[in-house]
């Protein structure tokens, strides 16, 4: 009896207590979103800075930010526990198309056409990164483009003319061949560039990932093949064991990006990010910068988009008040401010014509880059980082000597059309 | 009487579950349940986002006839198994064998020799990158001193497995404590006794010194074992699987199938014949130990 007395005292408190809260807290029905992003360091502050600034001037919603860097496994955990963030950045492009054909995303295009924003606002690549059959499944605010830097001084003393940077793929070997330079034993000093990256080169090259056209698997399309064989060719003349012990020899975690700085390579597959590092690590260094070049019926100023990308989750709980701080946050003002903090190109095509990018060369023809016809993200299919980590290997195999070009992208061919269609079956969008 | 006496041996179960129940519960939702749901999956395809579908044993079936990179996996782990696992056991025993002898300052070198194993698996795995680093790296300076050129260690495929063998070596601190314990156990007599009859340090160490450990030297060999099967932490953090898949173990590829993949049920499937493997690996060595492992208690009897 009284064991039952103390505990219907101990209940009538509580109700007390969790009324008296409700009473004095809910009054303004303030809505909690949690926002999780991978960024950190600077970045990190700046989201801070730009949430600080959402909460003040929307007094109805109150975002928290938690940083999940380091762990984006995370994310499809929460998803399977559907206790979801309502707003998530920290997914990378390469996912997005995995989590939206499994149904994990909230489809945004309703919420954009009531909020008044359009996927216009948007770079035309940017904004095909965002859709999903059909659908946009998540907005962005920062974008990215790609060039190759190259040593001024270098170029110089090696009889290249500075002013006229390579604008072919021959006139890319033949810099390359000419700025490398190596010891009696045939070690390198310098070597000219090392390429990397098939996905882009594959692009470049004029092939393709992906038919969206007949929703079909392309790696061993003739452009990718050629890509993959002009990347082995290029390896077997350097000789990539050469080149791996020289880079060992740079010093760096970030190898390649020091020994751009010190002159020991010539050339630098990089992009507009390089701008600010150089500034801030090598002040002094004499360099420009130039669009990848392409062979003959091949694209030119290719650029592999990618990057955060930010998303709500089905099993968001507030979906219009998470809708109207993701629309913030992705808006031009956010946007704009975001990226000239942490030197990076808006995506948004009015933020990205702001004068504090336009003044400066290099964000300039990084942002026609960017917004360029050549600008791709990922290949829209759900199995995407498993086919990103099949051209990988390919890449690896063919560049470490290795197989034949045709027929690693065939093995890859196989290996992703079988798990695309498998996914295809049970694809809830 | 007896209904009484049974009441109170069920109060006192009652009383000890009670008392062991922060353990069961534990265990029987964090380990239990996943290990039981786990089975489940490894019949489904499942990704963790959208509800399992049964699909009976399509993913063991494609593992085995489909998957090269499974088998490529299994390979790479098995080598690991054969030859990086015999050598940390003699390296461990060695090292211990040095430790255990009379010299001064010996609880100093025992101290420094078990440092490296509490060193976290990732500070350690960077560390050797830098170690293994072909130009500047420690060990091909020291190389290069002895007139050898030093491979591009965890670039070559080649060279890889070995680099991670070698690094592995360094953490046997572990084992080498136990070595150690079990050293100090064996009776001074019988090595007395031994000399006696006019063995030397050879037969010593053969006839007296490996079966009196042989009990210690089971106990790390299973455990290295099923250590071994799992390799994972080392190779996440310094190679990713390559070069061309050299690296690419067992447990990475199970890793990257289920977290970058979001292939649950696969990577399940992966999981429950990886103990399958460890299960059989662990009872050959078990069958095997009746004749090479001897208990000094066993005489007695």
């Amino acid at each position: 009896m009284k064991r039952r007395e103390l505990l219907k005292l101990g209940a009538a408190a509580l109700t007390a207590g969790a009324l008296g809260g409700c009473g004095s807290k809910r009054s303004a029905r303030e809505v909690l979103l949690r926002y999780w992003t991978g960024w950190t360091g600077h970045e990190l502050q700046v989201q801070r800075e730009l949430i600080a600034e959402f909460n003040r001037s929307h007094p109805g919603i109150r975002v928290k930010i938690l940083c999940v860097a380091g762990s984006y496994q995370k994310v499809p955990i929460a998803i399977a526990g559907g206790d979801t963030p309502d707003v998530c950045s920290a997914v990378w492009a390469d996912q997005l198309y995995g989590y939206a054909s499994r149904g994990a995303l909230t489809p945004l295009d309703g919420y954009l056409a009531r909020w008044g924003r359009s996927l216009n606002e948007w770079m035309p690549g940017v904004r095909r990164m965002l859709r999903y059959n059909g659908r946009t499944f998540a907005l962005s605010t920062t974008a990215n483009s790609n060039f190759i830097a190259y040593n001024r001084r270098i170029f110089a003393e090696c009889g290249l003319d500075p002013d006229r940077p390579p604008q072919t793929i021959e006139e890319l070997e033949e810099a390359a061949e000419r700025t490398t330079l190596r010891d009696s034993r045939g070690n390198y000093i310098r070597y000219g560039l090392r390429p990397g990256g098939l996905q882009i080169w594959a692009r470049v090259f004029g092939g393709d990932w992906y038919d969206e056209e007949n929703g079909a698997i392309t790696a061993d399309h003739p452009g990718n093949v050629a890509a993959l064989a002009w990347l082995q060719r290029w390896f077997k003349r350097y000789d990539i064991r050469k080149m791996e012990t020289f880079e060992a020899g740079f010093g760096s975690l970030e190898a390649s990006t020091g020994a751009f700085y010190t002159g020991k390579t010539a050339m630098w597959q990089t992009g507009e990010w390089a701008g600010e590092n150089i500034r801030r690590y090598a002040p002094h260094l004499d360099w420009g910068y130039f669009p990848l070049p392409a062979p003959p019926g091949g694209r030119k100023n290719c650029v592999q988009l990618g990057g955060s990308v930010f998303v709500m989750p089905a099993a968001c709980r507030h979906k219009d008040e998470a809708f109207e701080f993701l629309s913030w946050i992705c808006g031009q003002y956010a946007s704009r401010r975001f990226c000239r903090e942490i030197h990076n190109i808006p995506p948004l095509i009015e933020a990205a014509q702001a004068p504090e990018f336009q003044s400066i060369p290099l964000m300039r023809d990084a942002i026609r880059l960017a917004g360029g016809e050549n600008a791709f993200g990922p290949a829209p299919v759900a199995v995407w980082p498993m086919y990103q980590r099949e051209i990988q290997r390919a890449e690896d195999r063919a560049i470490h000597g290795g197989g034949r070009p045709a027929e690693l992208l065939k093995e890859v061919q196989r290996r992703v059309q079988r798990e695309f269609e498998e996914a295809k079956r049970y694809a809830v969008f | 009487m007896r209904s009484s006496e049974r009441r109170r041996s069920l109060r006192a179960l009652a009383a000890g579950l009670a008392f062991a129940s922060p353990w069961l519960i534990g265990f029987a939702i964090f380990t239990a349940y996943p290990i039981c749901a786990s089975l489940y999956y490894s019949f489904t395809r499942y990704d963790t986002l959208s509800a399992p579908h049964w699909v009976g044993a399509q993913n063991y079936v494609r593992l085995m006839t489909e998957d090269e990179l499974f088998w490529k996996s299994l390979r790479n782990t098995l080598f690991m198994v054969a030859f990086g696992l015999p050598a940390s056991l003699a390296a461990g025993l060695a090292l211990a064998l040095l430790l255990n002898m009379r010299l001064r300052g010996m609880a100093l070198y025992r101290t420094v020799f078990y440092i490296p194993s509490i060193v976290p698996t990732v500070a350690s795995a960077v560390l050797w990158m830098w170690l293994l680093n072909p130009q500047i790296g420690l060990i091909n300076r020291l190389l290069a001193k002895a007139g050898i050129q030093g491979p591009g260690w965890l670039t070559d495929p080649v060279w890889a497995k070995p680099a991670l063998i070698l690094m592995g070596l360094w953490g046997v601190g572990g084992s080498m404590i136990i070595y150690l314990a079990g050293l100090q156990d064996v009776p001074r007599e019988l090595y007395e006794a031994a000399e006696i009859d006019g063995a030397g340090g050879v037969a010593r160490f053969r006839h007296v010194t490996i079966p009196m450990l042989s009990p210690v030297i089971f106990f790390n060999l299973v455990m290295g074992l099923i250590g071994t099967f799992q390799y994972f932490t080392q190779v996440y953090v310094m190679t990713q699987g390559g070069p061309q898949d050299a690296t690419l173990f067992y447990a990475l590829h199970l890793f990257n199938r289920a977290f970058t993949d979001l292939q649950f049920g696969y990577a399940s499937a992966m999981a429950w014949i990886l103990f399958a493997i460890t299960v059989a690996a662990t009872a050959l060595v078990f069958r095997t130990s009746a004749r090479w492992v001897y208990y000094p208690g066993e005489m007695r009897q």
